[in-house]
């Protein structure tokens, strides 16, 4: 083991040779190669890969998005119209009481 | 490929090059394996975690960015998936320690041997934390920079001068009390 302190910036060289040696075993030029071939062999992960990964997710969302987008902008719903749909609105809606005359001559009838 | 340097390699396999790619490999395969052994130990997990990140690596070489340096990016990957297996097997093998286990130092007596002398470098080399271990192996063993391990491990710069320092610091104490006790 070298001299230098634990706070050198520098790598120690025999340090290094010596967790080299220790990491390293006699099959490392046949692993690399067995490593090279694997790899490559296993292939790429093209376009149609990230797509398909993706697809679920991003149905998902665009059918939440489209679930929110109609909530929001849906039309209000419209009464139909008519005579018999509209009279009782209008009534609701009279801006003026009845006068006493049209009342008192209702109720004299209703005798 | 061998004339090519690691940048124009890189931006080669980025572009979808596999010879490319199989040169990358060819020259950092050694470097991941002493990555992986450094956390997995020898054995088929440090292989299987190496082979994992490597095929990692050449599926996600369009997401590499290539004005950044390519072997920091590529030894990250290879020591998360290092580092999940190690935590795989962790949870798999979770249970009372052996007793044996409790000193893995050979009695410096009997370590008389270069394989021995190696032995207990690789003992001493396991009780430390595995992200010095990372550490100290890309520094001294690899010639990394702070700055590139700190890219490998995701930690600051300054965390990474800490792991190297106390990594140092116990081998050479460990490696200072075998040599004084060896015959």
């Amino acid at each position: 083991m070298s001299e230098q302190s634990a706070f050198d910036n520098s790598p120690d060289p025999e340090l290094g040779a010596q967790l080299r040696a220790a990491l390293d075993t006699a099959d490392g030029d046949l692993f690399v190669a067995r490593l090279r071939q694997t790899v490559l062999a296993a292939g790429r992960e093209d376009s149609w890969d990230v797509l398909s990964r993706w697809a679920p997710r991003g149905l998902v969302a665009a059918i939440a998005a489209a679930a929110l987008l109609w909530m929001v902008a849906r039309p209000e719903p419209v009464a139909p119209a008519g005579p018999m749909a509209s009279a009782p609105m209008q009534m609701e809606v009279a801006p003026q009481h009845p006068e006493a005359a049209v009342l008192t001559v209702a109720i004299l009838e209703g005798r | 490929m061998s004339h090519v340097d690691e940048a124009g390699l890189a931006r080669l396999a980025a572009a979808g090059d596999g010879d490319a790619f199989g040169a990358l490999v060819e020259r950092y395969g050694g470097q991941a394996r002493r990555v992986a052994r450094s956390i997995l130990g020898i054995g088929e997990d440090a292989d299987d975690a190496v082979q994992d990140g490597m095929i990692a690596a050449w599926r996600a070489i369009g997401r590499y960015d290539p004005g950044r340096p390519f072997r920091p990016w590529l030894m990250r990957i290879v020591a998360n998936a290092a580092l999940d297996l190690g935590r795989r097997r962790k949870v798999r093998q979770a249970g009372p320690i052996p007793e044996s286990a409790e000193s893995s130092f050979v009695a410096p007596d009997r370590a008389t041997d270069h394989v021995l002398f190696r032995e207990e470098f690789r003992a001493a080399l396991e009780t430390l934390p595995e992200r010095q271990r990372v550490a100290v192996v890309l520094f001294d063993a690899e010639g990394y920079s702070h700055a590139e391990i700190a890219e490998v491990l995701k930690v600051p710069e300054g965390t990474v001068r800490s792991y190297v320092f106390h990594a140092r610091r116990a081998l050479r104490r460990a490696l200072g009390a075998f040599q004084e006790e060896a015959p």
